[in-house]
């Protein structure tokens, strides 16, 4: 009996003694499983962002490299970056005080990703919404995205062009546009994804007008105003007019264009602004 | 009797308290005073009446043990300590469980988010998560244990055979117990294995409208959901412990009232001299098998809490995912033999099967009347146990997904390598070592890469297990005597068929790639690319496909692996 009461308190004692190393490392450890918590959380987003999103948002989130899903075709990327700057950098990002939002970026990305944006191509994703995503994987989207969030990505100084106010201003800064180019940044930018191909069918535009008759139909949108200059304005400020047959029209809606905020992403350089005259080249508005 | 401060008076204040601690003492423990005690830690005889007795007599937590043994049956044979050591584990699993209890809502929206909140929020929560899941693995075992025991001795004869049958229902309310617990983490593991495990009740040999609204009522709703969830919680932290702590009672109750059987060779055939103990042949609880009990909890407690600490950790996978099956669905190993038999025969055979075998098991005392419990008169039942026990083992061994699934040769390769849930060899290669670029299976990217170097040998021996060789391996990373030639078989419909005698419709020289790209600060894309020409057809290709998965740099797949249980 006595050798028994003796294992049964060195075994006691060992058993305190292994909790009392275990509660050391407990604070590290904890740590360690938030950050894998997060982690976990990155990668399944990782996994629906490919599954998901990659179509409209691009392969990187750039909005630029977008693959269609079954054929595996170059097609617009339809949605906005979101490996963005000013989608991500400073705890209120540019995004949000364009938005006029108030709470918080994470809130601000899960509500979009969400109930998706009314009136654009970003559908509504949450199962609540009657989406298809559940809450978990909302979250995980969102772990996603914000880690895109670097500083080299936030560290680029944020740099504005001043667009001048006519096109011809643009044109002495900016004097060759390039065809070729033009097309490629017409996909890449989405504006396919809305308006169609203009080499193509009329009836493949979607969101936007067709533009296969932009060229000759532009001077004659607003008495007085060149063609040049209409389209300049239209893609910089596309809430200064509104096409005609629009709201009942081609284009289901009107103000589509506004949130894709060309005026910041083709000014984000200082050498950005080739980017419009080529499109415009492309659309044969330029010579 | 004199008060408190008359004592004082009368004796002084350390007298006094001295005597108000042996009068508590004596409360307490509902007869033994101070000195009792001690008498009996040091081994001295008790004093008469002996002091010793009054608890079992007195105390509530005692009444129900009795006062002495049978010196036999308190050696580690015959009884090997296994139904102690059940009940133990179910005061560990109840302990243990309330604890988790506090941190846990039973609705699929936080049950899984809970996990983690445990896992990174509480602290210790590891470790008790651990304890918890461990202890109910070990609960299984050691019952099964004691049923095997009280089998061997032929405890189960007349008169126990009614505590043979109240057994039999704790181990069915223990296997519920341990198998309702899987769903709770909501993660892919548990939804998958109960959805799997639930839907038997359709195939019950019973009316379709019967089946249904069986099924119905498991899952709460046509698919498993916050209803169901809800009440497998229930089951499992309310209805089954009630349920096997009422039983265990009985259950005891029984043990006590026929005492326990003596060792087979002790007693004359057909005789049962139990409750007949002579006075040199007892063993008093207190204090002898009081402090064995208390060692043995001591060291059962040593083992389980190292063991959660360092040996064995409880598995979560990711959220339940009721759009995705995962590839291999397996049921827990206890419940593995069931799988494996619906792989075998039919499941509405198999499912009628189960409820049959088990009343048989609690008829059998009935009517396995022979008088002999020693083992050499018992030849033929011994010899049954020991083939049904080898016939379940197999069957265990034939639910896991080894035998007999039926999926693409890269399929198996990708999740052995990069599994949908879980770590794996590769998923566990140091964030800092992983390498940017292309790699072929088995290459050796030399000494700064010794991790990664094993995980490629890993998708090496993954590839070399699911493809054969038709003269042509296009692998050259591989040493070409290491490739199985391939039989090729010509099908009916003229398709040809690759195979060798370790499996079937294997990947005839194929091409694989491992691409490791970062795709975020800290995040990379893993991919396994197929390119399987036809062999006949070279411009044509049988495989082609790519498998993907992610690895952050937090992830910390490493950790898992430390533990035996984990599989990298
Ligand atoms: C059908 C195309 C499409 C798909 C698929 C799509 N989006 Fe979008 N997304 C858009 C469009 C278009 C916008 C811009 C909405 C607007 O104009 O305000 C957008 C905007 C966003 C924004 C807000 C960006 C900002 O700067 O305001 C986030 C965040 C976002 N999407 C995330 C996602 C996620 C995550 C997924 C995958 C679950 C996804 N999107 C799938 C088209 C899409
Ligand atoms: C989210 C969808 C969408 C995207 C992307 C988009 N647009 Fe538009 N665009 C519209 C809609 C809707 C209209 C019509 C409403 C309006 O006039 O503002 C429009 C109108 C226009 C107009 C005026 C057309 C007319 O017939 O008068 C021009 C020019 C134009 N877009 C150019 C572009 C260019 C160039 C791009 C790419 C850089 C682009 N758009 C990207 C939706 C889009
Ligand atoms: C939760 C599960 C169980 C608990 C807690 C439990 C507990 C106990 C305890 C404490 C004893 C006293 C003797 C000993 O330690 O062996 C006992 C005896 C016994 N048990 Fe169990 N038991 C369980 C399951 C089973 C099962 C599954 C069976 C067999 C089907 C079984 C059959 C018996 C028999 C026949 C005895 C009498 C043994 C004898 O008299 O020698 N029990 N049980």
């Amino acid at each position: 009996m006595q050798v028994k009461i003796v294992i049964g308190t060195i075994s006691l004692m060992l058993t305190m003694i292994i909790l009392g190393f275990a509660a050391l490392r407990e604070p590290s450890r904890l740590e360690d499983f938030t950050l894998a918590r997060q982690g976990r959380q990155i990668e399944n987003g990782a996994e629906l962002f490919q599954s998901q999103c990659m179509t409209c948002h691009g392969v990187n989130g750039k909005a630029e490299e977008c693959y269609d899903a079954a054929t595996g075709e170059q097609i617009g990327c339809a949605g906005l970056p979101l490996n963005y700057g000013p989608l991500l950098c400073e705890d209120t990002s540019q995004r949000m005080i364009n938005m006029n939002w108030e709470g918080s970026k994470p809130a601000f990305i899960q509500a979009t990703i969400s109930s998706g944006r009314y009136g654009t191509a970003m559908p509504t994703w949450a199962a609540d919404f009657g989406g298809p995503l559940r809450p978990d994987e909302i979250e995980d989207l969102v772990q996603f995205v914000l880690n895109w969030e670097t500083e080299e990505l936030c560290s680029a100084p944020a740099f504005q062009y001043e667009w001048p106010a006519t096109i011809e201003e643009l044109l002495a800064e900016f004097p060759e546009g390039d065809a070729a180019r033009g097309k490629e940044l017409y996909v890449t930018y989405g504006c396919s994804g809305c308006h169609g191909d203009p080499e193509g069918d009329s009836a493949w535009a979607g969101t936007g007008p067709w533009q296969g008759h932009l060229a000759e139909e532009a001077g004659t949108r607003i008495e007085g105003m060149s063609g040049q200059q209409y389209v300049y304005e239209s893609v910089l400020y596309p809430n200064n007019y509104i096409v005609e047959q629009c709201p009942t029209g081609p284009c289901n809606t009107p103000s589509a264009m506004a949130s894709n905020n060309f005026y910041a992403r083709m000014g984000d350089t200082a050498e950005k602004p080739q980017d419009l005259v080529d499109i415009m080249t492309y659309l044969g508005i330029l010579p | 009797m004199a008060t408190f401060p008359e004592q004082i008076r009368e004796m002084g204040v350390k007298q006094a308290v001295i005597a108000k601690a042996d009068e508590v003492v004596e409360r307490v423990t509902a007869g033994m005073n101070i000195s009792d005690i001690r008498a009996a830690l040091r081994g001295d005889e008790p004093r008469r009446p002996n002091p010793r007795l009054r608890p079992h007599a007195d105390s509530f937590w005692l009444h129900i043990r009795p006062s002495f043994y049978h010196t036999e049956v308190t050696h580690i044979y015959p009884t090997f300590r296994m139904g102690w050591l059940s009940t133990f584990m179910f005061v560990w699993e109840t302990i243990t469980g309330i604890i988790l209890m506090i941190f846990y809502t039973p609705s699929p929206l936080v049950a899984y988010s809970n996990m983690w909140n445990i896992l990174s929020n509480v602290p210790l929560g590891q470790l008790i998560r651990n304890m918890h899941r461990l202890g109910a693995e070990v609960m299984v075992i050691v019952v099964a244990m004691h049923m095997l025991r009280t089998f061997i001795t032929g405890s189960y004869k007349k008169p126990r055979q009614f505590t043979w049958a109240t057994g039999i229902i704790l181990l069915v309310l223990t296997l519920m117990l341990s198998f309702s617990g899987y769903l709770l983490p909501w993660d892919q593991l548990a939804y998958w294995a109960l959805t799997v495990f639930i839907s038997g009740a359709e195939a019950a040999p019973a009316p379709a409208i019967i089946n249904q609204n069986v099924l119905l009522i498991l899952q709460g709703a046509p698919s498993l959901g916050a209803g169901g969830l809800l009440r497998w919680y229930l089951l499992h932290v309310l209805l089954m412990p009630l349920m096997l702590g009422i039983l265990f009672f009985v259950h005891y109750y029984k043990v006590v009232l026929h005492g326990m059987s003596l060792p087979p060779g002790r007693e004359e055939i057909g005789e049962d001299t139990a409750k007949r103990v002579p006075k040199n042949e007892r063993t008093y609880f207190i204090p002898d098998l009081l402090t064995s009990e208390l060692m043995w909890s001591a060291l059962m407690t040593l083992f389980l809490v190292a063991g959660a600490l360092w040996l064995w950790d409880a598995p979560l996978e990711t959220h339940a995912n009721p759009v995705v099956t995962p590839l291999h669905v397996v049921a827990p190993w206890y419940l593995s033999w069931s799988q494996g038999w619906l792989k075998l025969a039919d499941k509405t055979l198999v499912v009628g099967f189960i409820p049959a075998l088990l009343v048989a098991f609690i008829v059998m005392p009935y009517f396995e009347v022979g008088k002999s419990r020693r083992y050499a008169d018992r030849r033929v039942g011994l010899s049954v146990a020991f083939l049904f026990m080898a016939f379940m083992l197999v069957s265990n061994w034939m639910g896991t997904p080894e035998y007999r699934v039926a999926s693409s040769p890269d399929r198996e390769v990708s999740i052995e390598i990069l599994p949908q849930e879980g770590a794996s060899t590769l998923l566990a290669v140091p964030y800092d070592e992983m390498l940017e670029g292309s790699f072929l299976p088995g290459q050796d990217l030399g000494e700064n890469y010794p991790h990664l170097n094993e995980a490629l040998a890993d998708l090496a021996h993954a590839v070399l297990a699911n493809s054969c060789t038709v003269g042509a391996p296009k692998i050259t990373t591989i040493e070409a005597s290491e490739w199985k030639e391939c039989d090729v078989v010509t099908l009916e419909n003229g398709d040809k068929q690759y195979n060798t005698t370790f499996g079937n419709d294997l990947m005839p020289d194929p091409y694989v790639l491992l691409e490791i790209e970062e795709v975020q600060p800290k995040l990379l894309r893993l991919t396994l690319v197929y390119d399987v020409p036809e062999p006949d057809n070279p411009n044509e290709f049988r495989i082609q496909t790519s498998w993907t998965a992610y690895r952050h740099a937090d992830s910390n797949y490493e950790e898992e692996c430390r533990y035996a249980n984990k599989n990298c």
